[in-house]
């Protein structure tokens, strides 16, 4: 008897509850929490990915200079530290900065999915490990939170790009998209899910995706 | 003065009313159910009564937040930036999607990246409005302002808003 567990949503599939082992689900099966593919499963007790290794002594840039887009970011995240502290005309002030740095955010030239995908894949295999790296060493808990939750949520980004890019739009025809508003975990399904499986918020904190008017 | 003050949070509140029975001022009870801060002493009376835990005692003064180390903001400043272009990207993106499925999951990528992206450079230094770093940015802004920037909203939250450590340390 063995417990499975997402490695998107974190969802347990426990053998003993489920009376089916793993291995003779059907490939088509998902995950019911966040439709993660079976492949994204891995046995729990497992190491799911040998954790933290050696940050790759790949020099840093020097990122002294924010750029607008980074900007608009950190004066976004301001302005919600503003209303969590009930300080609703700092909040607007800020939220004033972040909208100028966004409106002066140089467009990327020539967008394209697939290159989105690419630096999305980059991030997980890379950047990730990296600073949960450089976190681990500096026995920095917080930063390795955000590396936990802004992993899942990129992996579950990757999943759903790449779903669309197999299923196109019948992927998302007749069902919703949502948004957790703490931790960004995007899900699509006719409900927001009771809590948000990567940051345990309720539905609530959901934001639904409406199409355009 | 009071180093806090009781707010309710009205979408918690289920109107059980024992806050009123305990304020020793009243400034539980208003018209518009916002608790009076003209009124509140911050002595918490309220917030241990309220059996729907709809009441936060906020302080008026925060800690300096946590140091990090510069390898930590290091790397976190090459996600960021990663981040960021993938935001600018899925919005491109989001507004010249023809169907509608992939112009709301491109909505939500937009968003969920932004999301992303605060909550790192939140961990890179920028937790607190009163830190250091956020007000060497301000600071920063207002002394070499890029072309149309609001200087008066950054001078107002500098003023608004004093650094709880001592400056002079870059983000
Ligand atoms: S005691 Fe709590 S629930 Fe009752 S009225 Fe006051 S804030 Fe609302
Ligand atoms: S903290 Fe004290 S004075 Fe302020 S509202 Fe609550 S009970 Fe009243
Ligand atoms: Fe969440």
């Amino acid at each position: 008897m063995e417990r499975w567990i997402c490695g998107i949503c974190g969802y347990v599939y426990d053998e003993g509850k489920e009376g089916t082992p793993f291995a003779a689900l059907p490939d088509s099966w998902v995950c019911p929490l966040c439709s993660a593919p079976k492949s994204a499963f891995s046995p729990a007790g497992a190491p799911a990915q040998p954790d933290a290794p050696a940050a790759p002594a790949k020099p840093v840039e020097d990122l002294k200079e924010l750029s607008a887009g980074e900007l608009s970011v950190v004066c976004s995240n301001l302005a919600r530290g503003c209303e969590k502290q009930y300080k609703d005309r700092e909040a607007a002030l800020f939220r004033e900065l972040a909208d100028f740095f966004a409106a002066g955010t140089a467009p990327v030239s020539d967008p394209d999915p697939e290159g989105l995908m690419d630096r999305i894949r980059r991030d997980l295999e890379e950047e990730y490990p990296a600073l949960s790296g450089a976190a681990v060493a500096a026995s920095d808990r917080g930063t390795q939170r955000i590396c936990v939750w802004g992993e899942k949520v990129t992996r579950m980004l990757d999943s759903l790009l790449t779903r669309y890019r197999t299923e196109g739009e019948d992927f998302l025809q007749n069902t919703q998209v949502w948004v957790c508003t703490v931790c960004g975990f995007v899900y699509v399904g006719d409900a927001p899910p009771e809590i948000c499986p990567v940051c345990k918020v309720p539905a609530w904190k959901f934001e639904k995706i409406e199409g355009r008017v | 003065m009071a180093k806090r003050m009781a707010v309710r949070n009205l979408r918690l509140c289920t109107k059980d009313c024992l806050c009123l029975y305990v304020c020793p001022t009243g400034a539980t009870d208003t018209e518009n159910s916002i608790i009076d801060t003209e009124k509140c002493l911050g002595c918490g009376v309220c917030a241990d009564a309220c059996p729907s835990g709809a009441i936060s005692m906020v302080p008026l003064e925060y800690p300096p937040q946590q140091k990090k180390a510069e390898a930590v903001v290091a790397r976190a400043n090459v996600l960021a930036r990663s981040k960021a272009l993938q935001e600018q990207t899925a919005r491109q993106l989001a507004r010249q999607a023809r169907e509608d499925g992939l112009y709301r999951l491109l909505t939500a990528v937009t968003k969920s990246v932004r999301l992303v992206n605060e909550d790192l450079l939140r961990e890179a230094g920028y937790m607190l409005p009163q830190g250091a770093p956020a007000h060497a940015l301000l600071q920063s802004l207002v002394e070499a302002p890029p072309a149309g920037f609001p200087v008066e909203a950054a001078r107002e939250l500098l003023a608004r808003i004093p650094c709880n450590e001592p400056e002079g340390k870059e983000p």
